[in-house]
Order: C-alpha cells, then structure tokens, then sequence
C-alpha cells in the first residue's frame, strides 16, 4: 500500500515537473479569449477565471505545495528534535519551561496565529517570498505538536548504556547528539510524513481566506479562491480538478502515514 | 488543601496562558516587517497621507515594552480599545459577534460529538477489525479536506451550511480518538464476559461503555474546542456568517491590531477555561475510577 501511494506521488511529480517544463505555457500567462474554458486540444484540462492554462497552473501547485510542505515539515521537526532534546539533556528546570512553552504553544488555535502572522507581513511582497515566508511560518509554529514525543524518546536514551559510557569517556554533547539522531530517526520519519499533509492543509486554508501565496504564483489555497469566486458563472467542471487533485494527493499522504504509524 | 493548591495552579497556569499569548501576539505583530504599513497605502490618492500618519504612528508608539504595558493597563480598566478599520469600540464589535459564533461552536461541536459517538459506538463493539477498514475509506476522504475546501464545496453544491461543515470538521477527527478509546474498553475483561454471559449490545454500551467515557471524553472535548476555533476562520469566512472568526479575518486583513489581540484575549480566556474543566474531570476520574 505504502509502496503504491509512494509511486503515485512520485508519478504525480515527475508528471507536473514534465509539464511545467514541456508545456508551451508559463502559469501567468493569460489568454483572454479562452476565460472559463472546458478542455480543448490548447487547454487540456481548460483555462481559470483569467485565462491561465490550468493544467500547468495545477502542476505548480502541486510541486510548490509538496517543496514547500515538505520544507515546512524538515524544519519543524528539526526545531522540535532540538527541543526535546534539549528538554530532556538541560537542567531540569531548563526542561520544564522548554515543556511548558510547547504546551502552552499548543493549545492556541495555530490557523488563527498564522493567519495573524501572515496578515502582518508588507503589501507589496513579491509573490515567491510569500510563498517562502508562509512554509517559512508552517514551519516555524509547527515544532510544539511533537516536541513531547521527543523528549520522550530522549529521555529513554539518556539512561542508555552506551550514551552513560561516552559521557563518561569525555565526549562533547555534539558527538553524543551526532550518535543520537539515529536512534531518533524513525520517530523524525513520522514526524515528517504527519506534518506535510497538515502544511499542505494549512496553505490550503489560508489561501481559501485570501491570506496565502500571493498571486500569479499557483498554490492550492488560491485555487480553491478562484473556484470560490469563479465557480458561479463558469460552465465547466474542470474547475473542480484542483478540489479533486488536492485531496487526491492527501489522501495519499495519508495512505503513506497508515503505513509507517502500523 | 490539596484541592485548593490544584485549583490555584491551574488559575495560574490559565493567567500565564493567557499572559503568554497575549504578549507573544503583541511582539509578533509588532515586530512583523509590515506593522507599520496599510492596505490604503496602495491607494495613489491617499497613500501619502497614509505614509505620514503611519510615520507619527510609528514615532508616537515608542518601545515594545511601553506599548504592552499602555495596552494591559487599559485592559484591566475593561477598555479594550477602538477599532481601526470600523472606528467602533472594540468591545461592541465583540458583543455583537460573539453569540453567533458562540451558537455555531455549541452546535458543531455538539453535532460533531454526536456523529463521532453514533459511528465509534456500535462498529468498536464488532468482534475483528471489519468495522474498521468499513469506515476507513470514508474517514480518509473527509480528513484530507481541509476545512476551507469543504466549506467551499458544500456552498457550490449549495447543500449544508457552516454547522453541518463544522459538524463534519470534528466528527471525522474526533471519531478516530473515540473508536480507539472505545476499542480499549470494550477489549476488557469483564466486557467479555458480560458477552460471554449474553447481554445485549445496548445493555453493554448503557451500564459498561458509556459510565467509563466522561473523563476521557471532556478532556477531548477540549481537543475539539481547540480544533473547532481553528476551523471556524475559514467556514465563516467562506459562508460569510457575522462572527468573530469573521471579525478576526477582517481585522488581519486590515492589519486592525486593537480587534486582533481582543479576539485572541478572548481566545486565550475561553481556552484557559476549557482546559481547566478538562483538568478537573480528568482530576475527579483519577479520584474516583469509573466502576467496571
């Protein structure tokens, strides 16, 4: 199951990084003449509310959500790996404010903090650094949801053997943590397969409230705005293509995550 | 005095909480490289005026530290400010959204819990894991749509509203924690036995199932309550309902820093209560453990 949601995405990317590149459209490109448009030999899977070829507009933003998720979900992870480590290697009340810092982090409602984030950023910001500052965020408030469970895994090694002897023998606390991180990876693993669907999810929303990635770039948030705005007087059905892809790719994020979590 | 040395900690945990992300809201937005900039700044014709207002703003506001202290002082005079972008007191803005985002949290959650419980129920009481991989497929699809895309899907279809999209948001997560929870008790022994002994499903759920549940199932709830806050920006935004998630999203986009920290004041609050409910049952069902 794993190996087939594996190969989909795979195919998925490799297909839009094919179209992005062999496709003679660029994804701002506007044709007038075709606004709304079905499929057509020009337009394969039609055009948006603009003109815009969707079919290339559908492939950046399948690759810019799965870059920019996985991106999010690396730098989360790191962040939170460091944490929990540090929660569970620093003095004790060093580990207790570390803890309770990401608690108190967790149980705000983080859609709401992004989004007030997000809205604080310049107007006039150009649309690839928003797209960087929103994963950048993504990734950023992410870390607090798994701090827990690496300090967990950290304290069970702490007491290991092997960690004990290597203490004693003298090395520095970046030789120890270097012979650390392996023991951690397939918690990190999980970590990061669980947060990119979230990521991918998050940009979702914010774009649905105007307050993701800036256009011309495509993204699945601003494409489910058009469609929020456009699907009224369109008389297509591919406009619901990228609903449809969009949750496509989750759920085989998600076939992805049964795996590893079984 | 146990009991009230609890009850303290947690007052303070609630006040830290809401200290916290009070001052953590203020700093970041603050500090945000696009505070000191206005959406009527793209407008040529006032954009001038705009840029010199923001600048005696900007030379006016001083420290982080002094703004912070100005804006808790006139909190704690119960004056939560005036709203930039409506030129209202921020209170009233509050005052007239707050039940309307008050009823669709209650209801939603309320459905969601329901839908989850009416699913989770009868399927962990099969023997085997068919009424797992049944529901597998379904719990899936509705996971990976983010809460935006279904509100937006349900007003194209033009069927449900922003209840039946909330309803939808917490049922489908709370069900996964609830079928588990429930697989867990109905795999004890004297569940078995009680089966064993031939007693009917109803019976097992009335007098075995459901007396073990409200410990576990508050301190969820407090999940969802957290889960439904997130979920409510988008849904009322998508279907235009006048509350406070509405508000908030108005506020953002105008960069209106009054109506934001009332609106996460108001967060923090009603998250710091929530928790302290979860607590307290979670508290009394360690006290008294639930008779099997």
């Amino acid at each position: 199951m794993r190996l087939i949601a594996a190969s989909i995405l795979l195919l998925l990317t490799l297909t839009a990084s094919v179209v992005m590149l062999g496709v003679p459209y660029h994804y701002a490109q506007q044709d007038r003449d075709n606004i709304n448009a079905g499929a057509t030999h020009q337009h394969w899977t039609g055009t948006d509310d603009l003109g815009r070829d969707r079919t290339v507009r559908l492939a950046g933003a399948l690759l810019l959500g799965l870059i920019g998720a996985a991106a999010a979900s690396a730098l989360a992870g790191s962040l939170a790996v460091s944490a929990g480590m540090g929660a569970a290697f620093a003095p004790v009340w060093l580990g207790r404010i570390i803890l309770y810092l990401s608690d108190v982090a967790l149980t705000l409602p983080w859609l709401f903090l992004l989004m007030m984030v997000r809205s604080a950023l310049p107007l006039n910001l150009a649309p690839i650094h928003s797209a960087t500052l929103t994963f950048l965020l993504l990734g950023l408030l992410g870390w607090p949801a798994f701090v827990r469970a690496n300090h967990a895994r950290a304290r069970t090694l702490r007491t290991a053997g092997w960690l004990v002897h290597g203490r004693a023998a003298g090395l520095h606390p970046l030789q120890l943590a270097r012979q650390l991180l392996p023991h951690l990876a397939p918690l990190l693993l999980t970590q990061f397969l669980i947060y990119i669907p979230v990521c991918i999810v998050a940009e979702a929303n914010l774009g649905t409230m105007g307050l993701g990635i800036s256009e011309p770039l495509p993204s699945w948030g601003s494409m489910l705005l058009a469609l929020q705005n456009s699907a009224l007087s369109a008389n297509t059905h591919w406009i619901y293509l990228p609903i449809a892809l969009l949750v496509f790719v989750l759920l085989l994020l998600e076939m992805l995550l049964v795996e590893v979590k079984s | 005095m146990k009991r009230l040395a609890g009850a303290v900690l947690r007052l303070l945990r609630v006040a830290s909480l809401v200290l916290l992300a009070v001052l953590g809201t203020m700093a970041l937005l603050r500090f945000a490289p696009g505070y000191f900039s206005d959406s009527r700044e793209l407008d040529a014709q006032h954009a001038s005026i705009v840029r010199e207002q923001l600048q005696s703003q900007q030379q006016r506001e001083g420290s982080f530290a002094s703004t912070a202290t100005a804006q808790l002082r006139s909190w704690m005079h119960g004056d939560l400010g005036r709203s930039r972008q409506f030129d209202a007191p921020v209170s009233s803005l509050l005052r007239d959204r707050i039940h309307t985002t008050t009823r669709l949290l209650a209801g939603g959650i309320l459905a969601g819990w329901l839908i989850a419980l009416l699913f989770a129920l009868p399927l962990s009481l099969r023997r085997g894991s068919s009424g797992e991989i049944m529901i597998a497929l379904p719990v899936a699809l509705l996971l990976a749509v983010p809460a935006g895309a279904m509100a937006t899907a349900c007003l194209l279809a033009n069927c449900g509203g922003p209840m039946l999209v909330l309803a939808a948001v917490i049922a489908v997560r709370d069900f996964k924690m609830v079928y588990s929870l429930l697989r867990q008790i109905s795999a004890a022994p004297q569940l078995l036995y009680a089966r064993a002994q031939g007693f009917t499903t109803a019976r097992i759920i009335r007098a075995h199932l459901l007396p073990s549940l409200p410990g576990e199932l508050l301190a969820l709830a407090m999940t969802s309550f957290v889960l439904a806050l997130s979920a409510i920006v988008p849904i009322e935004v998508v279907f235009d309902v006048p509350g406070l998630g509405q508000l908030a999203w108005n506020a953002a986009m105008n960069r209106d820093l009054p109506v934001l920290l009332a609106v996460t004041l108001l967060l923090a609050v009603s998250i710091g209560v929530a928790a302290i409910f979860a607590d307290s049952a979670d508290s009394r069902t360690e006290r008294e453990p639930a008779c099997a």
